[in-house]
């Protein structure tokens, strides 16, 4: 049954859309149940000129699960957690789980050591007789809980703690593939790497794939756009990011980090933005900033800008869920969140009095900070920084109301360090010349922040649509990235072809071709395999 | 303004175990935290501080391990706080807490307002802060969602029942035990924690009081607590599977066997 190729009909439209609220069409769908029902489909399709398109929890935010035309592999059955392993030697964890794992179902099992893998195998055993319920976590904390494991090694996903401990990338030990021949492959990382930049890729069949890297320099920052590539890099990381254009993850072997013992967040209000810039900037170790030296790298440093908070501040009118948001005092101008890690409460402690140098030096009052340390309070920091984003939302569905063609125009660049203050002067400088209304949230630490333009009508649609173009070319032009996290999809394809130019597009298609040289899988995704100009 | 805030100690879940034996509270291995409720009532206080300026000592009765919580009850805004540790307290039951507290209570003095937590989520009893009132022997407004106005001598308070609310007004000196409905606690500050961290939380024992012996700890407890059980939600639930036409049609089934459709 779940092998089965169905007809499209209406009652799966939930399935042509993403949360990037595009909506494509598709011909016929499969939701396979495990991984050979998946090859066993994907064989069936490789013997046609039909393209396919994976999707996971459809949570994308560029449309890349979004299908424009042929078949739809839906993984959403394949939520199974399949193994375990410890390496006792460096003391590390490895989990197994199939493509559709949601990550709010891993972060549980995790959380709970409650992993209910059907057929444990002697490894398996062994590991979860060591394993100890809080004592691992895994690492990568993407706002949206509900993604599939697969999507976010797909996207390459990242989080708040993405500052420290960095993005999905790292953690990915293994993965398993099938490509859209219907050839598959187990990559571990380590074992596959390239020379230069030639690889010679081996398959399970004992056949292989051999073929040639791009010679683009990826830009020095966060970044979730286009293909991964690096001199002798490990071929594991082509798969990572890549958007599931040269491959279809059957298998996920991921890594848990031990468990910090003691966790705090911090959200400190500033009265102006230039002194959170600052603050910022001393937090990343930058002693000019504030004059404090500042040695520990905090796990996480998010910005919620003055409109953010202006914005929140009605909404918790409104809004029940919002009403237990502490008070936001009319002084608050902006909001930094950081975290921090350690093994004792005491080296945390030592963290927040170097924090509060800095806070003095910029005569910024420790009155003005908001402290958990403990799970109890930092669940309610969390619930102020989700507001934000969900207040947006919420927002934009009242003005799509009045004008269903408007949508939010969320950015999602990064650009080098010392782009901080010319990146926020461009963004404030630019929304104000252009009349438009927005708010501006996230990893600043990275320099990634999510600008999101909140058009009132077409008009401040087009224009929005239009500065967007326009920053993604100073962001290129900077060094950064038109995609620090969410990924390309369809929805930034022009973008990426600014920051990449026709060469490196060139190059990216050439790559694609060595794995799937018709381009049937996920068409569109990133760039089209068709040059412009081609019939 | 003079206002004491009596504060508690609770397992942090609110799935308590209870030794079979004994009959009362198995505290090791789960974390403890301030009661809930308390929170709530210190907020308020230091609200009042805030508005119309107040000195504040927050109160308890507890192991001396409370210190740390007294600590944060400082690190919130709370200007000082004394705790009642001795193991001849242990096992009170609500009257010999208030008593207890009473005592704690009347050596601070010279009080305009105490503020409870409307019960503490481990006991559930919500028996302390209207005892305390009655030991000491002045007006208490319990269940308070709101309070209106404080004047020199006297509180104006909306408190919540099961039909909706009463407004009430009552002399100082006064108990109040406060909902959640309050207000929203705050989290404590980098300043605040470093007041908490530098407070002196001086800890009184029996020897301290002229009390009387009879009236403390479990031997001064009247409640016996013959059996406690954890009430079971044994809802059965079952998921109907197939596409949205079998699902409909298995709930219509369904929906006829229970006779709750005649169709
Ligand atoms: C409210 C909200 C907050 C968000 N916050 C963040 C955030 O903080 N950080 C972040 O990085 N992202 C964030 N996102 C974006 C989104 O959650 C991530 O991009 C996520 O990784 C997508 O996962 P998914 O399972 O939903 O993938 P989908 O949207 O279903 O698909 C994404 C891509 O993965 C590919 N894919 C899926 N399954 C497979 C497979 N088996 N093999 C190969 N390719 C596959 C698809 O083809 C597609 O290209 C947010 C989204 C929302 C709605």
């Amino acid at each position: 049954m779940s092998t089965e190729i169905q007809p499209y009909q209406v009652e799966f439209d939930e399935y042509l859309r993403d949360e990037s609220r595009s909506v494509g069409h598709a011909d016929s769908i499969s939701f396979p149940k495990n991984e050979d029902e998946l090859i066993e489909i994907v064989r069936k399709l490789s013997k046609t000129e039909i393209p396919v398109t994976v999707q996971g929890a459809r949570t994308g935010l560029a449309a890349a699960a979004v299908p424009y035309g042929g078949h739809l592999i839906n993984i959403g059955r394949m939520t199974r957690i399949l193994g375990a392993r410890y390496d006792e030697q460096d003391n590390r964890f490895f989990l197994t789980a199939e493509p559709g794992v949601l990550l709010s179902q891993l972060r549980k099992a995790v959380s709970s050591g409650e992993f209910e893998i059907a057929e444990p195998d002697d490894l398996t055993q062994a590991a979860l007789c060591r394993y100890k319920a809080g004592e691992w976590f895994f690492s990568p904390d993407p706002t949206e809980a509900s993604a599939a494991l697969a999507g976010m090694v797909a996207c390459n996903a990242s989080g708040a703690r993405s500052f420290c401990y960095g993005p999905v990338r790292p953690y990915v030990e293994a993965l398993r593939l099938v490509l859209v021949d219907g050839r598959t492959l187990h990559i571990r990382r380590g074992e596959q790497k390239a020379k230069g930049r030639d690889f010679c890729l081996n398959l399970d069949d004992g056949s292989y794939i051999i073929g040639k890297l791009p010679d683009y320099a990826m830009p020095k920052v966060k970044n979730a756009s286009g293909y991964y590539i690096e001199e002798d890099m490990d071929l594991i990381d082509l798969f990572i990011g890549g958007e599931g254009t040269l491959g279809i993850i059957t298998q996920i072997e991921l890594r848990l980090l031990p468990m910090p013992k003691a966790v705090w967040g911090i959200t400190t209000f500033f009265p102006d933005e230039k002194s959170a810039l600052r603050f910022v900037r001393g937090l990343r170790g930058e002693k000019e900033a504030t004059g404090v030296e500042f040695s520990v790298k905090p796990a996480a440093i998010e910005f919620f800008n003055h409109k953010a908070l202006d914005l929140l501040r009605i909404q918790k009118q409104k809004i029940a869920a919002f009403a237990h948001i502490q008070e936001l005092k009319a002084t608050y101008y902006n909001a930094v969140y950081t975290e921090f890690h350690a093994d004792s409460e005491e080296k945390v402690w030592e963290m927040v009095e170097q924090m509060n140098q800095m806070l003095e030096a910029l005569g910024v009052s420790p009155e003005d900070t908001w402290v958990a340390n403990n799970p109890r309070d930092m669940e309610k920091l969390l619930v102020f920084r989700h507001a934000v984003p969900e207040s947006v939302n919420m927002l934009i569905d009242q003005r799509r109301q009045k004008d269903p063609a408007i949508t939010k125009l969320g950015t999602d660049m990064a650009v080098p360090d010392q782009y901080l203050d010319k990146i926020m002067d461009m963004y404030n400088g630019e929304i104000q010349t252009n009349g438009l209304d927005y708010v501006a949230f996230g990893h600043i630490g990275d320099n990634h922040l999510h600008v999101n333009i909140l058009p009132r009508d077409m008009e401040d649609y087009r224009k929005g649509k239009a500065l967007y173009l326009q920053w993604a070319n100073a962001v290129s032009a900077m060094g950064g990235t038109v995609s620090a996290e969410h990924g390309v999809g369809k929805l930034k394809a022009p973008f990426l072809a600014v920051m990449m130019t026709d060469a490196g597009i060139e190059q990216m298609r050439a790559l694609k071709a060595v794995f799937d040289p018709q381009g049937h899988l996920n068409p569109g995704n990133m760039f089209t395999m068709k040059k412009e100009g081609d019939a | 303004m003079k206002i004491i805030v009596c504060v508690k100690q609770v397992p942090a879940t609110n799935e308590v175990k209870m030794d079979p034996v004994t009959n009362t509270i198995i505290r090791e291995g789960v974390e403890s935290i301030l009661n809930p409720f308390d929170t709530y009532a210190i907020e308020e206080a230091i609200r009042i501080k805030e508005k119309q300026g107040a000195q504040i000592t927050a109160l308890s009765m507890g192991i001396p391990s409370v210190v740390t919580l007294l600590q944060e009850a400082v690190s919130l805004g709370v200007d000082d706080a004394i705790l009642l540790s001795d193991r001849a307290f242990a096992g009170a039951d609500t009257m010999a807490t208030a008593y207890t507290l009473q005592l704690g209570v009347e050596s601070i003095g010279d009080y305009d307002l105490i503020l409870c937590g409307k019960m503490a989520t481990d006991g559930d009893t919500a028996q302390v802060g209207p005892m305390l009132a009655e030991v000491l022997g002045i007006p208490q407004i319990t269940d308070v969602g709101e309070i209106l106005e404080i004047g020199t001598d006297f509180i104006l308070c909306r408190r919540m029942t099961d039909d909706g609310y009463e407004t009430v007004k009552s002399k100082l000196p006064a108990v109040i035990t406060v909902t959640k409905e309050i207000n929203i606690p705050r989290l404590p500050s980098i300043a605040g924690m470093k007041r908490g961290k530098a407070a002196k939380v001086p800890v009184m024992t029996s020897k301290d009081f002229q009390l009387e012996a009879e009236r403390i700890g479990l031997s001064g407890s009247p409640t016996q607590v013959v059996r406690t059980f954890i009430p079971s939600h044994d809802i059965a639930s079952e998921v109907l599977t197939g596409s949205p036409t079998e699902q409909a049609e298995a709930l219509i089934e369904k929906l006829r066997e229970q006779k709750l459709l005649n169709w």
